[in-house]
C-alpha cells in the first residue's frame, strides 16, 4: 500500500519537473521547491541523528566525555555570522577547518595529483618489445601534454615554432578532450533521462520489466 | 519562401520539438528492445577481474557517494559489483560519501535481497543469527550448514544467504568523509561504532576480520561528483588500498589519467560502464539475466543517433545558409 503511494508520488513529482521543458509552471515550481527543501531537511535529520546527538550531545550529557564541549562550543561559533556585530567570531571555526584540511590534505594530495601523475607522464618513448600502438600512445601522450602546456604559458607570445605551433597543438589536444568529455555528457544526461523512463515504465505503469 | 529561410528556420527550431523527439527515442526503445550486444573494456574488465579473484578471506567497500540525482548511473554499478561479491562470498561494507548516499545504500541492498528480483539473495538480519555467534558459528560455510540444517530453507529463486554482519555491513553516513575514510585506516570501528541498524559493529565477523581499511582489498566508489577522488587521496596513497572508480558519464574522461597512472584499478563510466559490468556477470555465470543498466543501452544507443543526426542537419543548416559569414542569427539565436 505504502510503496503504491510512494510510486505515485514519485511519478507525479517526476512528470512535474519534466513539464517544465514545455514551460515553467506552479507545478513545475512546487516539484523544485519540494526537492529543495525535503533534500536539506532530510540532510539536517541525518546529521543530528548520526552526529550532533550520538558524537556530541550523549557523550556530553554522560558526564564522560566533557572535552567535547570545546569543538561543541567551536562549532556553535558559525552562528554568530546570522549577528553582525560579533560575525568575526566565526572565522575562528572557518581558520580551524582550514588549517587542520590543509595540514592533512596538502602532502597527500600533491603525491594523488601532482606526484603520480608526473610519474605516469615520464614514461619511455620507445623500449625493445613494446609494441607499435604503445610507442604511438606514449608519443600521444607526451607531445599532447607537453602541447596543451604550452598553450596555459602566457609569459611569451605563442608565435614561432615553439610556442606559435606548440599552442596550435595544444588546442587541438584540449578539443579533442573537450569533445571526449561532451561526448560523456550526452551519454550521462542520456543516462538520467532513461532511469526516469524505466521508474515511469516499470515501477508505475509496469509496462516494461 | 527562400533557401535561406529553410536553413534559418532548421536553426530556430523549437527546442520542444527536440525534447519530443528525445522522449519518443527513448521510450520505444523499451517497448521493443532491440537488444543490441555491447562489447566489454579493459576499464570495466580490471574492475571485474579484481573482485572475481577475491574470496571469503578477502573484504571490499562499496562507497554510495551518490545522490538520487544521479541514481540511474551509479546504482546499477553498485549493485551489479555487490551482487558479483555476493556470489563470490566477499564480505561487503557500505558506506555512504553523502547525507542521500545512504538511502542509495539501502535501496541498493533491498533489490539485491528483493524475491523480485532475479537470482536475489536471501537476507539474514544480524539478531536473527545471534544464537549461532554466541555458540561461536561465524564461517561463512558452516553457518549456512548450521542454518539449514535448522529448517530454514532457500527459497526457490534465490542465489544464496548473505548474513548481515557476516557477508554485509551498512555503515551509512558520516559527515567529512574524507576524514572518516582516513580515521577508518587506523581502525573502522572508530569512525562507525554502530552500523545503520545501530548494532555494535565490534561484534561483528566481518569486522573482526577485518579491522581497518588496511584489511580491506579494495574500495569501490560509485560517485556523481569529485568525492570519489578522496579515495584516492586518503585510502590509496596512504596505505596502498586498490581503488576503482564507478562513476557518471559527465565525469568519467576526467578520471581516465587514473588508470593510466595505476592509481585505481578501473573504472565504470556512466551507464555503459554499468552494462558492461552486468555483460560480464552473465558471460561468466554469475547472474542469469543482465540488469536494467543493459536494458538502458538500446535506448541510449537510439538516441546518440538522434543527437548526432540533430547536430548533422544543425550543421547542413549552419553552413548552407551562409551563416558562418554572418556575426549573429536573425530571430531567437
Amino acid at each position: 500500500m505504502y510503496d503504491t503511494i510512494g510510486i505515485w508520488v514519485g511519478a507525479f513529482f517526476t512528470l512535474a519537473i519534466y513539464s517544465f521543458l514545455y514551460k515553467e509552471n506552479p507545478v513545475y515550481r512546487l516539484a523544485e521547491h519540494l526537492v529543495v527543501g525535503i533534500s536539506l531537511g532530510y540532510t539536517m535529520v541525518l546529521i543530528y541523528n548520526s552526529v550532533i546527538l550520538p558524537k556530541l550531545l550523549e557523550p556530553i550529557f554522560a558526564g564522560n566525555h566533557l572535552i567535547l564541549i570545546i569543538p561543541g562550543l567551536l562549532g556553535l561559533l558559525y552562528i554568530t555570522r546570522f549577528i553582525p556585530s560579533i560575525a568575526w567570531l566565526s572565522r575562528y571555526p572557518i581558520a580551524f577547518i582550514m588549517g587542520t584540511a590543509m595540514g592533512v590534505a596538502f602532502p597527500l594530495t600533491m603525491k594523488a595529483y601532482v606526484l603520480r601523475q608526473l610519474e605516469a607522464a615520464m614514461v619511455p618513448l620507445y623500449s625493445s618489445g613494446m609494441p607499435w600502438y604503445e610507442v604511438f600512445g606514449n608519443i600521444v601522450m607526451i607531445f599532447g601534454t607537453l602541447a596543451a602546456l604550452i598553450y596555459f604559458f602566457f609569459s611569451k607570445p605563442h608565435k614561432g615554432l615553439f610556442f606559435g605551433t606548440g599552442s596550435k597543438i595544444g588546442i587541438w589536444v584540449i578539443m579533442l578532450g573537450f569533445g571526449a568529455t561532451f561526448g560523456f555528457t550526452v551519454m550521462g544526461r542520456i543516462s538520467l533521462l532513461i532511469g526516469r523512463i524505466q521508474y515511469l515504465l516499470g515501477d508505475w505503469l509496469h509496462l516494461i520489466e | 519562401m527562400s533557401a535561406v529561410n529553410i536553413w534559418e528556420k532548421m536553426l530556430n527550431v523549437d527546442r520542444r520539438w527536440i525534447f519530443l523527439g528525445i522522449g519518443i527515442v527513448s521510450i520505444v526503445p523499451f517497448l521493443i528492445g532491440f537488444g543490441m550486444p555491447i562489447t566489454t573494456t579493459i576499464e570495466v574488465e580490471g574492475i571485474f577481474d579484481y573482485v572475481d579473484e577475491l574470496g571469503p578471506d578477502d573484504a571490499i567497500f562499496i562507497g554510495f557517494d551518490f545522490a538520487p540525482g544521479t541514481q540511474a548511473e551509479n546504482m546499477p554499478m553498485a549493485v551489479a559489483v555487490m551482487r558479483h561479491a555476493f556470489h563470490n562470498r566477499i564480505p561487503v561494507f557500505m558506506t555512504a560519501y553523502v547525507p542521500l548516499g545512504k538511502g542509495m545504500a539501502v535501496a541498493a541492498l533491498d533489490y539485491v535481497t528483493n524475491p523480485k528480483t532475479d537470482g536475489y539473495y536471501e537476507r539474514v538480519l544480524f539478531e536473527d543469527w545471534a544464537d549461532y555467534r554466541e555458540a561461536g558459528i561465524t564461517n561463512k560455510e558452516e553457518l549456512t550448514a548450521a542454518w539449514e540444517s535448522d529448517g530454514n530453507v532457500l527459497s526457490e529463486g534465490a542465489a544464496g544467504w548473505v548474513f548481515e554482519g557476516r557477508d554485509y555491513v551498512l555503515l551509512g553516513y558520516l559527515p567529512l568523509f574524507h576524514l572518516v575514510i582516513l580515521g577508518m585506516t587506523g581502525s573502522i570501528e572508530t569512525q562507525f561504532p554502530v552500523d545503520y541498524h545501530n548494532n555494535p559493529i565490534g561484534g561483528m565477523p566481518i569486522l573482526m576480520e577485518h579491522k581497518s581499511l588496511r584489511e580491506v582489498d579494495l574500495a569501490l566508489t560509485t560517485s556523481g561528483s569529485a568525492a570519489c577522488t578522496a579515495w584516492i587521496t586518503y585510502a590509496r596513497e596512504k596505505i596502498g588500498l586498490p581503488i576503482a572508480f564507478g562513476v557518471t558519464g559527465v565525469m568519467a574522461t576526467d578520471y581516465f589519467p587514473y588508470i593510466q597512472s595505476g592509481q585505481i584499478v578501473g573504472q565504470m563510466g556512466g551507464l555503459r560502464g554499468a552494462a558492461e559490468y552486468e555483460v560480464l556477470l552473465k558471460e561468466n555465470g554469475i547472474t542469469r539475466t543482465t540488469g536494467k543498466a543493459f536494458r538502458g543501452m538500446d535506448v541510449q544507443s537510439a538516441a546518440h543517433i538522434f543527437i548526432i543526426l540533430l547536430i548533422i542537419m544543425g550543421n547542413i543548416a549552419f553552413f548552407a545558409g551562409g551563416f558562418h559569414k554572418k556575426t549573429r542569427l536573425k530571430g531567437r539565436r
